[in-house]
């Protein structure tokens, strides 16, 4: 049963490649300072940087088709030779693929607030704000033209906000209500961590917001604090929300509870894959330097990260030791 | 069975039979004392009155309708307080004072709800009357809102769409030429426009009989503007 715990996949097939990844920054380039180097900054998007993170994330079958509270039905059974078994297999393999595409990290969308027209003619004729909605079916939403009249005579374009209430109002979407829940405030959201769910919460966020609105940053960053502060790593391993779990707390250089994790459960790919990918972001700290000069693998590379980059030094060489010396046990018996 | 007296005091209190031609007011029962746990309701479940009388069951186990023949009603009771009065045999929920349905009491919800599928229970299999039933259920939806009690998240795959923001609907667009100037109209018919003379001739040949004579041109701009 190795197959259906497979670990690390192969390279990413064309179709599963981010189709919302944003025209490359070519500006950047041009614009970075003169004494610096050519390189722009890595961004979520790039091949090698989703290679390295669809790496860590790892493919648990059991836990992406773990079964879901619905209606009971009889069980149902199939009687398969081993042939029809593996091609069952690679088939439920290629499915949990697409069920670990990840989300896009955006930026905050800048709020809209353009004044189309102002008619003082029609001031004091009404007391309520009219919203006007494109409906053309056929249109993408982001190119819905949305107008609001206000009372006072001015036409404005429609904030992000009354966009989403108006566009879920005329074109339902499954899993998003107009008037976002309660859970998704700040006071409410330690309950939902406390009982464990947050690979839940950033669902229905996924669900509920646009990627660019700030209450799905906000939601995100959250979760991935309190994950962070409590050591709750292993709850977002195999499924689609922890690239951008790594990639916020490498942003913010917060690689070590990470690290001592990945290295308590014997995954050292990982802590390597996690390392390089910390390189790729912060290409000017001293540890990268030295893995550059000297060609660093495996485990020496997470070793002079530890001493140079790291805050929790002892921890993880205690971390190291213990797989170490597991290591040694192991291949001695 | 260890039933404490609190469930039943409502039914056994003696009722006073009416007296019509009597000229002293009949006795009326006593209004029922409010719950002590009207702002705490979660604590009656922890509490060990509570362990006493259900023990680790839900509080509708055991409970059955009264009726005639072998098929019980298929439809639920529509209420156990009808204009004030009890129904004999009320459902479990109303028959205890202290059970009140709250979207914060999770642990009195979750004995309503399925652990399998989900699903709520229908109130003929839990024997509770349909008012009860209908708060029930708008209490656990509150409380899923709310993030106290678990609730099956559908999967949503990830947006493909274009996030650059560039179209004209939700970008900048330049302000129009009217607003780049505070003084000037928005629209040019706001102000005064003069017609072409040819225009003023016109119209002074038609309504040639009713115009005044020294009837001006361009209309006197109104005062204080």
């Amino acid at each position: 049963m190795a197959a259906l715990a497979a670990r690390g996949t192969a390279a990413l097939p064309a179709r599963l490649r981010p189709l919302w990844a944003l025209p490359a920054r070519r500006a950047l380039a041009a614009a970075a300072g003169e004494g610096k180097a050519a390189q722009p900054k890595p961004a979520f998007t790039d091949e090698a940087v989703q290679t390295l993170l669809y790496k860590m994330t790892g493919l648990d079958l059991h836990k992406v088709f773990r079964p879901e509270k619905k209606g009971l039905k009889p069980p149902h059974y199939k009687l398969m030779t081993e042939a029809q078994l593996e091609e069952a297999t690679r088939k439920a393999i290629e499915e949990a693929k697409t069920k670990l595409i990840m989300p896009p990290v955006l930026n905050e969308r800048e709020p809209i607030d353009d004044v189309l027209a102002e008619d003082k003619i029609l001031e004091g004729t009404e007391t309520a704000k009219y919203v006007f909605t494109d409906l053309s079916y056929s249109i993408p939403h982001r190119e819905r033209f949305i107008v609001v009249r206000e009372p006072n005579g001015v036409l404005r374009k429609a904030t992000w906000e009354e966009r989403d209430r108006m566009i879920q109002i005329f074109f339902p979407k499954e899993g998003r209500r107009v008037i976002p829940p309660t859970l998704f405030k700040d006071e409410k959201l330690g309950t939902v961590f406390q009982q464990d769910r947050h690979e839940d919460v950033l669902n229905m966020c996924i669900a509920q917001f646009e990627p660019d609105s700030p209450d799905y940053i906000r939601v995100h960053h959250r979760t991935y604090e309190d994950i962070e502060k409590h050591g709750k790593y292993d709850l977002l391993r195999s499924t689609r929300h922890f690239g951008g779990m790594v990639w916020y707390l490498l942003s913010r250089k917060k690689a070590d509870g990470l690290l001592i994790d990945m290295i308590n459960r014997d995954l050292l790919d990982d802590a390597t894959s996690l390392i390089t990918l910390y390189h790729m972001l912060h290409p000017e700290c001293q540890s990268a330097k030295e893995a550059k000069e000297q060609k660093l693998e495996g485990v020496d590379l997470i070793k002079v990260f530890v001493k140079t980059e790291s805050q929790r030094e002892g921890y993880i060489q205690l971390a190291l030791q213990a797989y170490e010396e597991a290591m040694a046990t192991s291949s001695a018996s | 069975c260890h039933c404490s007296d609190h469930i039943f005091d409502v039914i056994t209190s003696p009722q006073v039979l009416p007296r019509f031609c009597s000229t002293q007011e009949t006795p009326k029962d006593p209004p029922a004392a409010p719950s002590p746990y009207q702002e705490r309701p979660w604590e009656y479940l922890e509490s060990e009155e509570y362990r006493a009388t259900y023990g680790d069951r839900p509080v509708w186990h055991g409970y059955r309708r009264n009726h005639k023949g072998s098929v019980p009603p298929q439809s639920p009771r529509k209420a156990c307080l009808r204009r004030g009065r009890r129904v004999g045999n009320p459902c479990p929920i109303c028959r205890d004072r202290n059970l009140l349905v709250d979207f914060r009491n999770v642990k009195l919800l979750d004995q309503f709800i399925c652990p399998h599928s989900g699903v709520i229970f229908h109130p003929i299999h839990t024997g509770i009357c349909m008012k009860q039933h209908k708060r029930l259920s708008q209490a656990i939806a509150q409380a899923q809102d709310h993030g106290l009690l678990w609730l099956q998240v559908p999967f949503v795959p990830v947006p493909e769409e274009d996030f650059s923001n560039q179209h004209a609907a939700v970008g900048k667009t330049p302000p129009a030429p009217a607003l780049r100037e505070p003084g000037q109209a928005w629209y040019p018919w706001y102000e005064w426009q003069q017609p072409p003379a040819a225009e003023v001739a016109r119209m002074r040949r038609l309504y040639r009989g009713f115009l005044k004579e020294d009837y001006p041109d361009t209309p006197p701009s109104p005062s204080g503007k």
